[in-house]
């Protein structure tokens, strides 16, 4: 029996907080290596993830916002695969054929009224993130292959297969290796009027409304229905899922392709929110950040949302401070992996005594 | 054609030795019985420590090079260190671990290369940073040569020693090991640092061996590319040989076929690993060691074939001598059997009891 | 080679070992001696604790206190390297092989740490193949482990043991796994071992086994010594009634409810009352070996059918085939006639085994696990959601009228004792009232008042007019709850009746040989 009563549930909003403070500490680290003074680099951070009160506020949080978008519906993805048990890695390559489908989408469906586009590429989207997702999820419930493996497989077929056809059949005539953009009217409404934000145009965008909503939904489908239950149970003891009489290889499946639909979705919203145009390095590597963004998260929708506000503040942040004093951006990758390490450490240390493993 | 033939083994030793060294490195630690996904990370970690050090050799002491390959490996061994404490000593998940590990490798490594060399993007470094290249090894430098005498050597150890059949037995049936008196946490914390050695290696031989230089993200996959050569490769040195020669060639050939102005998109080339191990999971293939060298010179000869042909004045479509051998591939791997090879413990944590 | 009589020094003594588990007292100042040159058979129920102290011999497990000495000079085994150096090896009833392996790579692994660790695997292994030759078998030794058959197996196994130079051999349950013919195989190399001079201890529970191989049989009951005398000194029966202790009288509670039938039949005719029927059950294990072997019962409504019965001989195999877990090679499984299938028509309740493996998922909520099997209820349903609020106060109704004792429902199950863990699982299996109940050991390492509350919960089914089966390897719950019972040995089921069997008898059963009296 562990020391603390454990509550499974909650968000456990302290921990993010301890978690805050740790990133704080490591990113002073970083940026002591620069031989920077500390203090003014963490300002940039903060100037950038949140504004201050001499350019306003509302630039910077637009920002943090866009950069936490496609981690929180990438995140949601993880914690859906990883509380039914399945190790999916796939959420990058997941979210390429997600922002694939939606720019085939685009191309096929030019002429069709603007919203009505935008609904079918979300749809698109999530469809084929889905499938590339249930396809890792079939393999390993007939097949008995790892689904580590193969999603991390599937995320470098997706790569290329973006890299084949951006530089190919569905090459923008012209020089660059990128699509035909998606028409305008197709694409989310930006939200702050230019005015709000001094001048400069926020990147805010409706978009960011739906992963806000996909986040709740993804609770209440976890907490609130029997398939979620199930679901969890699956995850926390299969055996025991076996047990009760769950039909188990159906329910990972179909974890799976939620999963891929989340990050599918999350693919087409970048696309349809920012980028506009689908190319070869489309994705920063949203996929594999938002294990960390969900483990910090405690796996927890909720959770995870707040997790990837804070990360995405930090992008903002990062992003900020690279412009203002030449410190690399990169090191956003240094303090996401040193949380989870520090997550996993404490975690670990309290559950000195039990025997379970720690994730 | 001489000249193409011997650019193509040039072109492709280069291309497999990384996939090679850390591909040795993984086959020890996953028939330990542990999944090690960051690789990847180990392998960028060695790149860039090997620019560190040999750079600083070539500054402050003696300018040998090989100083970058020692640090490479301590590099990278100190991250698998890493991974062997929150692993073994605090049961963290190994999936969850590897990946992290990669993150922070990514992060690291692109921090600390703006931090000492105040520049962004590749730079070129002067030759001091580079490892002597010897003519007879068809212009290639000791590390290629290394990894070829890894294979026998790792394949000897496992296969031969008690040592090896020990490390074995912790990845098929720890209990089995334990109550035969082995240690099976220091094993695989053994293994583990082999594993970050032979990845640190393989970085080194990226950016001092063959590029000269360091890039952000200098892996590029190819730590995973290494995962998929020890499964296709069945778990043993000579299949990792046949699998990183396969891919070698494979991604050589793209260059080659740039060469000869012919537009085959250089995706196909590159994704081949990935897809090879898809369809060699799926079947659960019975594959030998020896299938693997056999199909990546059957792959060699119908290139070699195509270039007579040419010669001769025969104008055979260039697709259908990549293509056949993927047909044969493809069929060998989906003809079925069992999935005997892979370690029955594999990935699964071990807790003294 | 010595005359194995009385009169020699001991080469094992124990004394006064104490061994406990938590609240449990596996040995309680256990004595035991071995001679050399002898077979010596430990006989015992479950929970008698003839695996533990063996373990504490072969260095798996410490004692809390007592002495062991070896040829007379006083020995501390604290591992399983100490033991193979006193000469002291286990073989296992769970056997420690890699399947993966050939023959030869497991015994050059169990080979002993070598300090030239490069030697080749072939040179390591032959001190184990000349074991092997001695006994009388052949090895191949590039068979695959995995590929043999479980005999060969223990062959493996036991020429392991032989290599590490043992004096002292201990056999765990070595018949468990073998057919007949193996069986005899097996006494001839126990008693070509014994003339060598070693002492082989055999646990066991087989009498007619242990009679016919062994010179002296010590049985223990409830973790101690109780007898220890030369087998041919002694009888079947008194073996059985030492094993057994005294016969467990019928519980006041079995005879109150009327039984709807006459006493005299127990496991015979088919009565249309029969709800569940079942005929010819044959069913295998995990490693395809046949465990039920034509398998036969009714039970009624309003009835208890008791399974009695030392671990391993199919309970838990029996059980998932009840409850639609695992399929039946043969035979039928009829709820009213038709073949039991779980959901279609009929409500099951079953308690498995081991709760925390298959019972509860402990990372979830208490409330999680309580309401479990009551999200199938549309009633806990408000379209495709979960009625969070019904659910919430059926789990406060079920933990309050189930006695669970936790600070929240919202803690994790794995915050919660055994007892209350268990009282979960009941709670769960229960409450909807189920037609079938199937319980396998289901108070199993429960205090007094978790047990009692356990039983009560049993009767009052019982009472609502459902078919309960209760499995269970301790006799004297299934005698305190069941006007029926039989014993599942050898894969067959042997009936006996509850409150008129001798305890001669009930040992008999459960030493597998059927009663004189036949089936009843």
């Amino acid at each position: 029996m562990s020391g603390a009563p454990i509550r499974p549930n909650g968000p456990q909003y302290s921990r993010l907080l301890v978690y805050a403070a740790l990133a704080i500490g490591v990113t002073t680290v970083g940026i002591l290596c620069r031989r920077t003074w500390p203090g003014a680099a963490l300002h940039a951070i903060l100037v950038g993830a949140v504004g201050d009160s001499r350019s306003g506020h509302l630039y910077a949080i637009s920002e943090s916002l866009v950069s936490a978008c496609p981690l929180l519906l990438t995140g949601l993805g993880v914690v859906v695969a990883w509380r039914a048990g399945m190790f999916s890695i796939g959420a990058e390559g997941q979210l390429l054929m997600g922002a694939l489908a939606a720019i085939a989408t685009a191309g096929l469906a030019r002429n069709m009224p603007g919203p009505v586009l935008t609904l079918l590429m979300i749809l698109a989207g999530s469809a084929a993130g889905a499938g590339w997702s249930a396809l890792a999820g079939w393999l390993r419930v007939r097949r008995g292959v790892p689904e580590v493996i193969s999603t991390i497989m599937l995320n470098y077929v997706a790569l290329y297969l973006v890299g084949l056809l951006v530089e190919g059949p569905l090459q923008e005539s012209g020089q660059l290796a990128q699509t035909a953009p998606v028409p305008a009217a197709a694409m989310f409404a930006r939200l702050l009027p230019a005015s709000w934000t001094g001048g400069v145009p926020a990147r805010l965008h409706s978009g960011v409304l739906l992963a806000l909503l996909a986040a709740a939904a993804c609770y209440v489908y976890l907490y609130i229905t029997p398939e979620g239950l199930r679901l969890r149970v699956l995850g926390s003891n299969p055996e025991a899922a076996r047990t009760a009489g769950f039909a188990v290889d159906r329910i990972r499946v179909r974890a799976m392709a939620l999963s891929g639909a989340l990050c599918g979705l999350a693919g087409a919203i970048e696309l349809a929110g920012v980028a506009g145009r689908l190319y070869p390095e489309f994705s920063p590597g949203w996929g594999y950040s938002a294990i960390p963004v969900a483990l910090i998260g405690g796996l927890h929708p909720i959770g995870t949302a707040l997790s990837a506000l804070f990360f995405g503040g930090l992008a903002a942040g990062c992003g900020n401070l690279e412009r203002m004093t030449g410190v690399s951006a990169v090191l956003i990758n240094v303090i996401q992996a040193a949380a989870v390490l520090a997550v996993i450490g404490v975690r670990a240390w309290r559950n000195r005594s039990a025997g379970a493993e720690t994730v | 054609m001489a000249v193409g033939i011997s650019n193509l083994l040039q072109s492709s030793a280069a291309t497999a030795t990384p996939l090679l060294l850390a591909a040795l490195g993984e086959n020890v630690v996953q028939r330990a019985g542990i999944v090690n996904v960051g690789m990847e990370g180990m392998m960028l970690v060695g790149a860039f420590f090997a620019v560190v050090g040999a750079r600083h050799s070539a500054t402050h002491l003696t300018g040998n090079p090989y100083a970058g390959v020692v640090l490479a490996v301590v590099a990278a061994m100190l991250l698998a260190a890493l991974f062997a404490l929150f692993v073994l000593k605090l049961t963290a998940n190994q999936v969850v671990i590897g990946v992290v590990l990669n993150l922070l490798a990514l992060g690291l490594t692109g921090t600390l290369y703006r931090a000492l060399f105040g520049v962004t993007g590749a730079f070129l470094a002067s030759t001091t940073a580079a490892l002597p290249a010897y003519p007879w090894l068809l212009g290639q430098d000791l590390l290629p040569l290394l990894a070829l005498l890894g294979v026998p050597a790792v394949g000897l150890f496992l296969f031969r020693t008690r040592a090896g059949l020990e490390l074995r037995a912790c990845g098929e049936h720890p209990a089995a090991a334990e109550a035969a008196g082995v240690n099976v946490l220091g094993v695989r914390a053994l293994a583990l640092l082999f594993g970050g050695a032979m990845s640190g290696l393989a970085g080194a031989f990226l950016s001092i061996g063959e590029n000269h230089t360091f890039v952000d993200n200098m892996s590029a996959g190819r730590g995973f590319i290494a995962l998929a050569i020890v499964t296709s490769g069945r778990w043993t040195p000579w299949g990792c040989l046949g699998m990183a020669a396969l891919f070698g060639l494979a991604q050589a050939l793209q260059f080659l076929f740039q060469a000869q102005g012919l537009h085959v998109s250089y995706q196909l080339f590159v994704a081949l690993p990935y897809v090879v191990t898809l369809l060699v999971l799926t079947s659960g293939g019975r594959w030998t060691p020896w299938g693997c060298l056999g199909m990546a010179a059957m792959f060699g000869t119908a290139q070699a074939l195509r270039f007579v042909l040419q010669a001769q004045g025969l104008h055979i479509s260039s697709q259908l001598f990549v293509a056949v051998p993927c047909v044969v591939t493809l069929f060998v791997l989906t003809s079925g059997g069992r999935w005997a090879a892979a370690p029955a413990a594999l990935g699964q944590p071990y807790r003294r009891s | 080679m010595e005359e194995p009589s009385g009169a020699s020094a001991p080469r094992i003594e124990m004394r006064r070992i104490v061994k406990r588990y938590g609240p449990t007292l596996a040995l309680d100042g256990m004595d035991f001696d071995a001679a050399p040159g002898e077979i010596h058979a430990l006989l015992g129920e479950n929970g008698a604790g003839k695996s533990t102290l063996m373990r504490v011999l072969a260095g798996l497990v410490r004692p809390d206190s007592g002495e062991i000495a070896l040829d007379g000079r006083p020995v501390g085994i604290g591992s399983p390297t100490d033991a193979r150096v006193l000469g002291i090896a286990m073989v296992h009833q769970h056997f420690t092989l890699v399947p993966a392996f050939t023959v030869l790579e497991n015994l050059a692994l169990s080979a002993g740490r070598d300090p030239m660790r490069s030697i080749p695997v072939r040179l390591a292994a032959e001190a184990a193949i000349e074991r092997a030759r001695e006994l009388g078998w052949t090895l191949d030794g590039n068979a695959r482990v995995g590929s043999l058959s479980v005999g060969s197996q223990q062959r493996v196994e036991i020429v392991k043991a032989l290599a590490t130079e043992a004096e002292t051999l201990i056999f765990d349950e070595p018949t468990a796994v073998l057919a007949p013919p193996e069986v005899e195989e097996l006494f001839a190399v126990l008693r070509r071992l014994r003339d060598g001079g070693r002492t082989v201890v055999l646990i066991a529970h087989k009498l007619a086994e242990i009679l016919a191989v062994a010179d002296r049989v010590t049985v223990l009951r409830l973790g101690s010594s109780v007898a220890s005398i030369r087998t041919s000194d002694t009888t079947a029966e008194q073996l059985a009634s030492w094993m057994v202790g005294a016969a467990p009288p019928a519980h006041p509670a079995a005879d109150a409810t009327p039984s709807p039938r006459p006493a005299v039949d127990a496991c015979g005719s088919a009565d249309p009352r029969d709800l569940l029927v079942v005929r010819g059950l044959c069913v295998a294990g995990d490693r395809d070996e046949l465990r039920l072997q034509g398998v036969d019962f009714q039970v009624s409504g309003g009835d208890i059918f008791g399974i009695g019965g030392v671990d391993g001989n199919g309970q838990s195999e029996l059980a998932e085939a009840l409850v639609g877990l695992r399929p039946a090679a043969a035979g039928t499984v009829l709820w009213r006639g038709e073949p039991l299938l779980r959901g279609r028509g009929i409500s099951i309740g079953y308690i498995p085994q081991d709760r925390r493996r298959s019972g509860l998922a402990l990372d979830m909520t208490i409330e999680e696990n309580l309401i479990l099997s009551a999200i199938e209820d549309p009633v806990n349903r408000r379209g495709p959601f979960l009625n969070r609020r019904a659910l919430r106060e059926l789990a406060a109704g079920l933990a309050s009228r189930f006695d669970v004792r936790a600070g929240s429902l919202d803690l994790a199950g794995s915050s919660l004792s055994g007892g209350n863990q268990q009282k979960v699982v009941v709670a769960r299996e229960l409450h909807a009232q189920p037609d079938l109940v199937v319980a396998v050991n289901p108070t199993r390492g429960l205090d007094i008042a978790a047990t009692r509350f356990v039983h009560e919960q049993l009767l009052a089914a019982r009472d609502r007019g459902a078919a309960v089966v209760l499995i269970s390897t301790d006799l004297d719950e299934i005698s305190a709850l069941c006007a029926r019972a039989a014993i599942l040995s050898f894969g067959r089921l042997q009936p006996f009746q509850v409150g008129h069997v001798s305890a001669a008898d009930l040992g008999l059963l459960l030493g597998g040989i059927a009663t004189r009296r036949g089936a009843i």
